[in-house]
């Protein structure tokens, strides 16, 4: 069950003096049950491009082949309520999409308007909650007394408990702190190795991208500028000084020490490897 | 000489639980200090206390030695500017010349004088074009740019920024972090930044880590950063330097532990030199 | 939302928008006073001449004036319908079956229609010329003098210079809210009424909450830059009556100095 984009094009307020193109002619094969990572500067058109994966925007030209449902632009989408259930979208700050008394509820919230019953989204409630994190101990309390990244996981809870294929993350990790990001990017790790899901993440973390991802979408003025392996992506600096990426730490250093002398192959992506590599070099010496 | 004295100071939303307890610390005059912590440790909490927006419960805060109380409050608040980090709820103006005019106004600046002031600090953090820009018009970087502008104007001798670049994409921390130290290096201003960015640490002149209300650690950041067990205890980042050096240990490199990138190519080069 | 011309700003260069909102918002009131004088067809004929004239200088196109008043079509039909029923005076102009058509009714419908027009072309003028801040500013310089009896003026400008201000921000927030809880199959449109309710709440509750945040963190950051209310401020944005300015008080003092003459007249008391 592929993700597909075939010449798709997005127009903001078309026909108006306000007109925008966001996305130009974009190709893209999106792999099944990896964890990939779409980058790109602010207002590249990432979370344009996103928002296609479950019709909440529709291409105003080409056609996207989602799971088992067709996109054709300018065409109305037949099963949207099932290709919602099946896509997860958890938009930036998701703790500003909770409402419900209790925890509990809201959790239920996305199941029930997917057609199952109270019993059931209570059956379901269960069992997410210990995934992310929190106990059944909070069912009943309110959403709004928790701390900022206790209601981020209730928010992914309530879009895991719809249980989609497809987990699509806008930036889940802005706003928290460096223990609250960790966790929650082992989340989304442990939901792509233990439940199977292909995951889409909207970051611009680069730490992120290296120690967590398998591939790298990287969107630049509406158009896909690169798709590649996260191993390719960090070997080259030429694209990330082009992007205006800071790399992760570990590639600053191996290119400092590159800079300095030191003979480390540019595949060196690993604190280990390079340790290692630097040894070398340094015992080559004696 | 103390810029900011803190003694014994006790706060609580809720009259349950400290949010800041019994927390005690002097900031130098012009230091660039950092506080770090997990989110709810009590760090925004000790900014709204220093510049007066809430009400200390009990202890003393002195700045230049004047301590900050119901008659102070104004005069010491003249002297301190916050940068907070939600970029849209801090753009008061309905333009960018508004928005840095906002305090000015406030202070009671005469309007004649106002054009020469904004377009100076406009000039100063890059946003001179955009004067006439709405918010809506702009980045979250640039309203950042924006916010210390407005605060620049005010000629604080005292910033304090509230995790201000945390909710920027990394252009506009980079442009942020670096306008932060270019205004450190040009003036005798005292910094204070919250933080979760160990490398921000690793250059700043003193660091305070908070947990649960409290004040764990307190010192130079060569030292505590290096306490590696304590960092990790309290669920924070240690320097990438830090875990390399380390890493180089089980190859049977030993080089001084450091805390920046730099340091570890230092080292390692005397290290391929003496060899 | 794009379509709406009535109360829209129009970014262009023109006399008119570089005249000082006091004096527009002065000019606007004289002349809705000068058009509830009944002065007859000729007075209305005068003022529509002036109002064309100042926003052909104002560069309004005629489609703009004429798409901020198409709201008022319905209303105004809907009026000529009440007046054909309940105006029985005049001369019989035609007769359907039983029912009579009078003059009076027509005439009276095209006199509300010719001041509603009026009206609605002078206040899409003000505001297609005006910027929000500047119309507040005019504001509150023109409440001034009645400080006296404790109008906040000052407040009353900064409250709407902070709402216009967050007005598109919440807009983006809403839509953003509404993508979300689409996202967790919420159906706005479709649906019984119970789903329809709890639709409307998971967008309303969220908004509120966040509403809420934003308004407590700019309490603070308000706060913090020095502002205290009810504290004497000096203002950035000066306004400065110039030639024009003065030029358009008259003009509109003029106009209603003829409309009353022209009024007096048909009382036949000159």
């Amino acid at each position: 069950m592929p993700i597909t984009f075939k010449n798709v094009a997005h127009t903001y307020n078309e026909g108006s003096p306000f007109q925008y193109a966001a996305l130009k002619n974009i190709n893209l094969d999106i792999p099944e049950g990896k964890i990939t990572a779409i980058i790109g500067e602010t207002g590249s058109g990432k979370t344009t491009l996103v928002q296609h994966l479950n019709a909440l925007l529709l291409p105003s030209e080409g056609e996207l082949q989602i799971l088992d449902e067709k996109i054709i632009a300018k065409e109305k989408p037949k099963n949207l309520k099932s290709l919602r259930k099946q896509v997860g979208l958890v938009f930036q700050f998701p703790e500003y999409q909770l409402f419900e008394e209790t925890i509990a509820k809201d959790i239920a919230f996305g199941p029930k308007n997917f057609g199952a019953s109270e019993e059931e989204a209570f059956a379901i409630v269960k069992q997410v909650m210990p995934v992310v994190g929190l106990d059944e101990s909070y069912m009943e309390q309110s959403p709004f007394d928790l701390s900022g990244g206790q209601k981020r996981r209730v928010a992914i809870a309530g879009i895991l408990a719809m249980d989609p294929n497809v987990l699509v993350l806008d930036e889940p990790t802005a706003g928290l702190d460096p223990q609250g990001a960790k966790d929650m990017m082992d989340l989304f790790v442990r939901m792509n190795k233990e439940f199977h899901k292909t995951v889409l993440i909207v970051t611009h973390d680069m730490e992120h991208v290296l120690n967590y991802c398998d591939e790298v979408i990287v969107v630049k003025k509406g158009r896909i500028e690169k798709q590649c392996e996260v191993k390719e992506f960090f070997e080259s600096l030429d694209l990330l000084k082009e992007l205006r990426i800071n790399p992760p730490a570990i590639i600053r250093l191996r290119e400092l020490l590159i800079q300095k002398g030191f003979h480390i192959d540019s595949s060196v992506l690993n604190i280990d490897d390079l340790a290692k590599a630097v040894a070398n070099e340094v015992k080559h010496y004696e | 000489m103390n810029k900011i004295h803190v003694e014994n100071l006790v706060f609580s939303y809720d009259k349950e639980k400290n949010a800041v307890d019994n927390v005690s610390f002097s900031i130098e005059e012009g230091s660039y200090t950092t506080i770090i912590g997990h989110n709810g440790s009590g760090k925004s909490t000790i900014a709204k206390l220093l510049i007066g927006l809430l009400d200390k419960d009990e202890g003393h805060i002195y700045v230049d030695n004047e301590e900050l109380d119901y008659d102070s409050v104004y005069d010491i608040r003249n002297k301190i500017g916050i940068v907070f980090q939600n970029p849209d709820n801090q753009f008061i103006g309905a333009t960018v010349a508004d928005d840095i005019a906002f305090g000015l106004e406030n202070h009671q600046i005469a309007s004649e004088k106002m054009q020469n002031i904004i377009e100076k600090f406009a000039e100063k953090v890059g946003m001179i074009k955009y004067l006439e820009s709405e918010p809506t018009k702009l980045s979250g970087g640039q309203k950042q740019r924006v916010a210390i502008a407005g605060v620049l104007a005010m000629q604080p001798e005292i910033i304090i920024f509230d995790e201000s670049t945390s909710m920027l994409d990394p252009q506009g921390k980079a442009d942020i972090n670096e306008l932060i130290q270019e205004i450190h290096k040009e003036s005798n201003i005292t910094i204070i930044s919250i933080t979760h960015d160990i490398e921000e640490v690793s250059k700043s002149d003193h660091v305070i880590v908070m947990n649960d209300g409290h004040i764990v650690m307190n010192g130079k950041p060569e030292e505590i950063l290096l306490r590696e067990k304590e960092l990790v205890k309290l669920h924070l980042d240690i320097p990438f330097a830090l875990k390399f050096t380390n890493a180089l240990k089980k190859e049977n490199i030993h080089i001084d532990s450091c805390t920046t990138l730099e340091r570890v190519v230092e080292e390692l080069c005397q290290l391929r030199s003496k060899m | 939302m794009n379509n709406v011309a009535l109360g829209k700003y129009l970014p262009l260069n023109s006399v008119v928008h570089k005249m000082d909102p006091r004096a527009k918002i002065c000019a606007m009131l004289i002349m809705m006073i000068a058009i509830f004088i009944p002065a007859g067809y000729t007075g209305y004929m005068i003022m529509g001449v002036v109002i064309i004239a100042v926003a052909q200088l104002a560069k309004l196109k005629m489609n703009f004036l004429w798409r901020a008043m198409k709201p008022m079509l319905f209303m105004l039909s809907f009026l000529l319908l009440i007046n054909l029923i309940v105006v029985r005076t005049g001369n019989v102009l035609f007769t359907i079956g039983s029912w009579s058509i009078y003059s009076d009714a027509i005439s009276q419908t095209l006199y509300i229609v010719v001041r509603l027009a009026l009206m609605i072309m002078i206040t899409t003028i003000l505001t297609a010329t005006t910027k929000p801040l500047e119309l507040t500013l005019g504001i509150e310089d023109l409440l001034k003098p009645f400080k006296v009896i404790h109008v906040p003026a000052h407040e009353i400008a900064m409250m709407i210079s902070i709402a216009l201000r967050f007005i598109p921000t919440l807009i983006e927030e809403t839509q953003r809210i509404m993508k979300a809880q689409a996202s967790r199959g919420v159906d706005m449109e479709n649906g019984k009424l119970m789903d329809k309710m709890k639709a409307i709440l998971s967008l309303i509750v969220p908004l509120f909450v966040s509403a809420f945040q934003r308004a407590e963190e700019l309490a603070y950051a308000m706060e913090a830059r020095g502002y205290i209310p009810n504290r004497h401020r000096t203002r950035y944005k000066q306004l400065k009556m110039k030639g024009m300015d003065y030029v358009l008080l008259i003009g509109c003092f003029s106009i209603l100095g003829i409309i009353i003459l022209l009024s007096v007249g048909n009382f036949g008391l000159i």
